[in-house]
């Protein structure tokens, strides 16, 4: 064992305690060609093999559970590869960040519009395979709106490509076969790496309009009246172009923030529309630019005594759920005190959009949560606690949002899933889809 | 904040030049910081446990990380006192340091060369150009306001001479009281604190406190922010400023005269200087009161920190070949304010002067 093989087991999530004595081989390849000898190295050995971009994300899918298994990172495969401007795509490799891609097509007056809070380090196959979105998924939409196709490679080497159509490939029974099924890009966001190893993307990029904008900040009482605003702005459709909401937030990493509140930005002309719905300060470029700011980091902010860990990636309020924001979010606080976890923060994308594993869209508020690490829980405890709240979720209609990042729990993701490993095989990610999943999370905590 | 507080989000791989050089994942901060939340799983085995140890010195200890992480993990600490465990319990695996830290216990200076030659190399080079420049070398009963502390790249190396003769000439033109501790300078301690031997650099402090605090210096300055960190930080000195050389120039300018610019420049700002001293606005400051223009490099590291040169030279000089292809700078000269950060530009071919070499230029032949 070498300290490659470890050290490709750090990222976001709270499951970062691996048995790293499976970890038979890490890759970190620039081309499709070093891509495919290091599936073939795996295959060879009956490795599975686990695809790993930023670690940012928070499902433990990039752990590869406890298979024995090949990593392969996308960490150097971040190039660029072409602009059409005209047809407003660009093609990249998988382990380029939106911030990267964005910093280079600025100056062409061009932007791609997928902003999850930590684009600085999230690759953008990283971000497909749980089909992340940002700050401005509303108007702009998940990663798969914005994702044209995906170039992948496949256990036995075979490559594909997958639009929102269906499969191309020269393998005709296969594509056949795929396309019978339904297989498109829908079935690659959300995948967690359990289909193959991403290759290419060709992601949508659109021209920066330049309009007037307005940013506001409103305070509420308490989150009913914030969640009813919400799906007010839902209901009547209004663009708002930039939408986060801190619920609670801990005194020691809030700053001088008093939430509930719910920072916006929209098109000036938006304004006497948005008073009608909440009434909000006007804030002023500075002062938008620090409350961005703050937002961006409270996920990473620690209490001044103990630590943070995030249990749950967040939490999908909509339509009754949302109405009822506060209602909701003291039953989840509720079993969180149970549990011997004590809430820390709780911020996310308001109004957001996120799909089920239906691939149907559903509108609302995405709530990411921290809490504070409890002295001495051992990891299965803290396990079970997920596994209740994902219950909790179920019962207040709360989209528990790792339904959609954790095919596992979501039984018509699961369902397509399996379908298509039926054809291409199961050997990426297996874990995810296996009965013991949970009992290897849980040993990872 | 201890490494147990990173939230492993990965925001510091993309500013970390050791990541950047190396693409793999256990050379960045995270990896790091990961191996140590995880190494009681791992301690048992041996290799890997060495292989840990000698990554902790496969980094410049630029301080970018600390200065991104939004958890606020004291980064920079971490790995100071993650190297003095490596070495304290695991002496055989540094060796190669052994000879570095016998020349600072014996001769007080990184080269291993003679204490009393401190003094000798660049006066033999420049007291013919400056004269009286032997008066300025401190001895017993001598008193100034201001101290000046070369540290080891300047008093032995011939590369930094240029540095030095405008140092002098700018201090002789401006007729600033001064001193330069030559002899009795000892190394400042900067590279037995970057291997976290705070013991071995407390006696070299000792005695460079005592001849400052002799001198009754008012002030204490130094071109090198490695030397710097430890006169201003670590020295405990009492009612002495310690200065770089920057902050002494820009105080005495209300404005200079114009420098005459017939070339492309660039500004590497030493990450010691910016990032762990915070001295961001003098250096520019004085560049702009002699109205050049120049471009601004990445915040980023040369390479030539953290004793990598030492340890890793093959990563350190990857590290400014990637900066010098990225950045354009082959045709520019760089402009910069650190004797280590020189040394690493010069390895490249390249163009590069100190500020006090532009300041002495213009005072000599500005326009007004």
């Amino acid at each position: 064992m070498k300290i490659r093989d470890v050290v490709i087991g750090a990222n976001a999530s709270m499951y970062y305690k691996l048995n790293f004595k499976n970890i038979k081989g890490v890759y970190y390849p620039k081309t499709e060609q070093d891509v495919l000898a290091a599936i073939a190295h795996a295959k060879q050995n009956g490795f599975t093999v686990t695809p790993k971009g930023g670690g940012s994300g928070l499902s433990g899918a990039c752990t590869g559970g406890n298979d024995q298994r090949v990593m392969i990172s996308t960490l150097q495969m971040k190039e660029i590869l072409t602009v059409s401007k005209d047809q407003g795509y660009i093609d990249v490799q998988p382990g380029i960040t939106p911030d990267k891609i964005n910093e280079f097509i600025a100056p062409m007056g061009l932007k791609f519009f997928v902003a999850p809070s930590s684009r600085d380090v999230a690759t953008v196959a990283g971000i497909l395979s749980t089909d992340g979105g940002g700050n401005d998924t509303w108007i702009n939409g998940t990663m798969r709106d914005n994702t044209i196709r995906v170039k992948m490679v496949l256990y036995d080497g075979r490559l594909l490509t997958v639009d929102s159509k269906g499969v191309r490939r020269n393998d005709l029974e296969l594509e056949e076969q795929l396309n019978k099924i339904g297989m498109t890009i829908h079935d690659v966001a959300s995948s967690h790496g359990t289909l193959g190893f991403i290759t290419e993307l060709r992601l949508l990029i659109r021209p920066t309009v330049k309009e007037a904008l307005m940013g506001g900040l409103a305070e509420f009482p308490e989150c009913n009246v914030l969640g009813q605003a919400l799906h007010e702005m839902i209901r009547k459709n209004i663009k708002i172009n930039y939408g986060e909401v801190i619920t609670e937030a801990h005194v020691d990493v809030r700053e001088d923030l008093r939430p509930p509140l719910h920072v916006v930005e929209f098109p000036v002309e938006l304004e006497s529309e948005m008073r009608e719905i909440i009434d909000f300060r006007r804030l002023d470029s500075k002062e938008l630019a620090r409350m961005k700011d703050v937002r961006v980091k409270l996920p990473k902010r620690n209490p001044k005594v103990g630590i943070q860990v995030a249990l749950f990636e967040g939490y999908g309020f909509y339509d009754e759920s949302l109405i009822k924001l506060q209602d909701s979010i003291d039953s989840v606080n509720t079993l969180l005190i149970e549990h011997g976890m004590t809430p820390f923060a709780k911020y996310g994308h308001g109004p957001s959009k996120w799909y089920t594993g239906d691939n149907s869209a559903t509108y609302g508020l995405i709530l990411h949560s921290r809490e504070i690490k409890p002295e001495g829980k051992r990891g299965q405890e803290m396990f079970d606690t997920v596994l209740a709240i994902v219950e909790k979720c179920n019962e207040l209609k709360v989209t528990p949002k790792p339904e959609h990042k954790w095919p596992f729990s979501d039984e018509v993701k699961r369902k397509k899933l399996e379908e298509i490993r039926t054809v291409i095989g199961r050997s990426f990610n297996p874990f995810l889809l296996s009965p013991e999943c949970n009992d290897i999370l849980g040993s990872m905590v | 904040m201890s490494y147990d507080k990173c939230v492993r989000c990965g925001s510091c791989l993309q500013f970390c030049p050791m990541f950047d050089a190396t693409g793999e994942e256990q050379f960045s901060p995270r990896g790091k910081a990961y191996l140590l939340q995880v190494m009681d799983q791992i301690e048992d085995d041996e290799e890997l446990a060495k292989e840990f140890r000698r990554l902790l010195f496969e980094c410049s200890l630029c301080g970018r990380c600390e200065e991104t992480c939004s958890s606020g993990v004291d980064l920079l600490r971490v790995w100071h006192e993650q190297r003095a465990k490596a070495i304290e319990t695991h002496p055989e695996e540094f060796a190669y340091l052994e000879p570095l830290k016998d020349a600072l216990a014996n001769v007080k200076n990184i080269y291993g060369l003679a204490a009393e030659d401190r003094a000798i190399y660049w006066l033999d080079e420049l007291e013919d150009e400056i004269p009286g420049l032997a008066d300025r070398v401190y001895e017993k009963g001598k008193t100034t306001e201001n101290i000046i502390f070369l540290g080891c790249l300047m008093s032995f190396r011939g590369s930094q001479i240029p540095v030095l003769r405008s140092l002098f000439q700018t201090l002789e033109k401006l007729e600033i009281d001064y001193l330069v501790m030559g002899a009795e300078e000892n190394c400042c301690g900067h590279p037995l604190y970057l291997m976290g031997n705070e013991k071995g650099a407390q006696e070299l402090r000792e005695h460079n406190k005592k001849v400052i605090t002799a001198a009754e210096a008012k002030r204490v300055i130094s071109c090198c922010p490695g030397c710097l960190i430890q006169l201003r930080e670590h020295h405990n000195l009492e009612g002495v400023e310690a200065l770089h050389h920057t902050q002494f120039f820009d105080r005495l300018f209300e404005k200079t005269k114009k420098y005459d610019q017939k070339e492309k420049f660039s500004y590497h700002d030493p990450c010691e200087l910016h990032r762990i001293l915070e001295i961001k606005t003098e250096p520019r400051s004085l560049i702009r009161k002699m109205g050049i223009e120049f471009k601004e490099m990445d915040l980023s590291c040369c390479g030539g920190g953290g004793l990598l040169r030492m340890t890793d030279p093959n990563l350190s000089d990857k590290i400014i070949q990637l900066r010098v292809a990225r950045e354009g700078v082959k045709d520019t000269t760089v402009i910069t304010a650190c004797p280590s950060c020189r040394e690493q530009l010069l390895g490249q071919d390249l163009k590069t002067k100190d500020i006090v070499e532009l300041l002495s230029e213009t005072l000599d032949g500005g326009a007004d």
